[in-house]
């Protein structure tokens, strides 16, 4: 089907997209639109690395067709934070060697960020269940959970007031 | 069709179901196939494995994920009705089902990460037929009816008419699934999800059970059974629910479990697991369960 005007929000942008409907919202991310931060794994749904946000909820980019956020709020990993301004679970992903390769880590990323958007100060059996649906072939696990408590510590910390 | 040729898919998001209907209606009668997205989760994976079309007709792509009439969770007295579109993250949050039924939202828990609980829809797991789907597994333990509708109207199909063969089911193909209706259980029983695959998140079950036992004066009047992975489709283990019954559990011995599961199953080898395991698993999970009603029972 050729290319039609698809509409949603972006990382907090309203963006207007041609693409075919029937296209993965992960190629149409990593193609047209250029934020090459998601990244395909298994593409399948198996291993969480395209993880990106649907109206807050993680989701797998290579499950999702791109007609089907149309009028909704995409939020990928570079909607977290950038080099010059680092959000508290990028940064603590650095400093507590949550990530390796790398191929994994943005999935992870989102997958945290939605957790400390329900829980705040969530535990560790809240935070392995809310990454079991990403798979990390480096780490462990271990340090990346380490990474997501030292990040809602921090976060508490910058809460105002 | 392979995911190559996805981009290449007509794709239309119908705001209605009476939409749907027409489309479907169209369609059918010309006998050019529709495809009714939801989640995706089963639907785009397969485009993995799928040949290329070679030039041929490919399906339309309906998505009806966000069609208002199929979505939500409405409860009404002591009957449920989940739309065929509510995702399996709306199941195991909302709170009479939770509190109700808290098998069916242990089983959403358990049916696929967050990911995957984010999307994946009962409606989806009811039509795709896969004999390992968990969701149909619980909803065949709750002895549901599965509502379609088409131009014409609604019709109701009890689930243990639905599955009619390996991934095939009583859905005409200008029918919509709509929702799925389900007397609460009785508060006061016992309810069980154990599913038993390679981890605890993402896995496909080697052998899934779901298990209700309701209670009436402190005799067991209802066993509600669905087995995943252990023939060609959802398994209903009449003979065993039959035995809850009468002789009632307090009575039947784990011998004759045993023989009932073994007449009710038809397991086999894949890639997955093997026959052997998945008989042996099937066993123990009943037997388990049946553990679980004798100090009731006994005590009633």
């Amino acid at each position: 089907m050729k290319a039609v005007k698809i509409r949603c929000t972006l990382n907090g942008r309203p963006v207007t997209v041609e693409a075919p409907p029937a296209a993965r919202l992960l190629d149409v991310l990593r193609g047209p639109l250029g934020l090459t931060g998601t990244k395909e794994g298994c593409g399948e749904g198996e291993c969480g690395s395209c993880t990106v946000l649907l109206d807050g909820a993680p989701v797998n980019a290579c499950l999702v067709l791109v007609g089907q956020v149309e009028g909704r709020a995409v939020r990928t990993v570079e909607g977290l934070g950038d080099l010059a301004d680092l959000s508290p679970l990028q940064e603590a992903f650095v400093k507590e060697g949550g990530s390796q390769c790398g191929i994994c880590t943005p999935g992870f990323l989102v997958s945290a960020e939605a957790l400390l958007a329900a829980i705040p100060q969530p535990g560790e059996t809240d935070i392995r269940e809310a990454l079991a649906g990403n798979l990390c072939r480096c780490t462990g696990y271990q340090r990346i959970v380490e990474a997501v408590k030292v990040a809602s510590k921090e976060r508490a910390s910058r809460e105002p007031g | 069709m392979s995911l190559a040729e996805l981009p290449l898919h007509a794709f239309e998001r119908p705001g209605s179901l009476a939409d749907v209907c027409a489309t479907l209606s169209r369609r059918a009668g010309k006998g050019e196939e529709t495809v009714l997205l939801a989640g995706g989760t089963d639907w785009v994976v397969a485009q993995h494995m799928s040949p290329l079309s070679l030039g041929g007709e490919l399906p339309l792509v309906l998505d009806v994920s966000r069609v208002p009439e199929i979505r939500g969770i409405r409860i009404t007295g002591e009957r449920a009705a989940i739309g065929a579109a509510a995702t399996y993250l709306e199941v195991r949050h909302h709170a009479v089902l939770t509190r109700r039924v808290p098998m069916l939202t242990a089983m959403a828990r358990d049916v696929g990460a967050l990911q995957i609980q984010a999307r994946g829809t009962l409606g989806g797991n009811l039509a795709t037929a896969s004999p390992a789907a968990d969701g149909s597994a619980a909803l065949m333990a709750l002895d549901a009816d599965v509502i379609l509708a088409n131009v014409h109207g609604e019709r109701r199909v009890p689930i243990g008419q639905w599955f009619t063969g390996y991934r095939r089911t009583a859905r005409a193909d200008d029918e919509i699934i709509v929702r799925i209706e389900f007397t609460l259980p009785r508060t006061g029983g016992h309810q069980l999800w154990r599913k038993v695959g390679t981890r605890a998140a993402q896995s496909i079950s080697k052998v899934a059970l779901a298990a209700i036992g309701e209670y009436e004066r402190g005799r067991c009047v209802r066993v509600g059974l669905g087995m995943g992975s252990v023939a060609p489709v959802t398994a209903s283990l009449p003979t065993v629910r039959a035995l809850a019954v009468s002789p009632g559990p307090q009575v039947v011995t784990d011998e004759h479990l045993d023989a009932a599961v073994r007449r009710d199953i038809s397991p086999i080898d894949d890639v997955r697991s093997t026959a052997a395991y998945r008989a042996h698993v099937a066993s123990a999970l009943v037997r388990g369960f049946f553990h679980t009603l004798r100090p009731v029972s006994s005590a009633g």
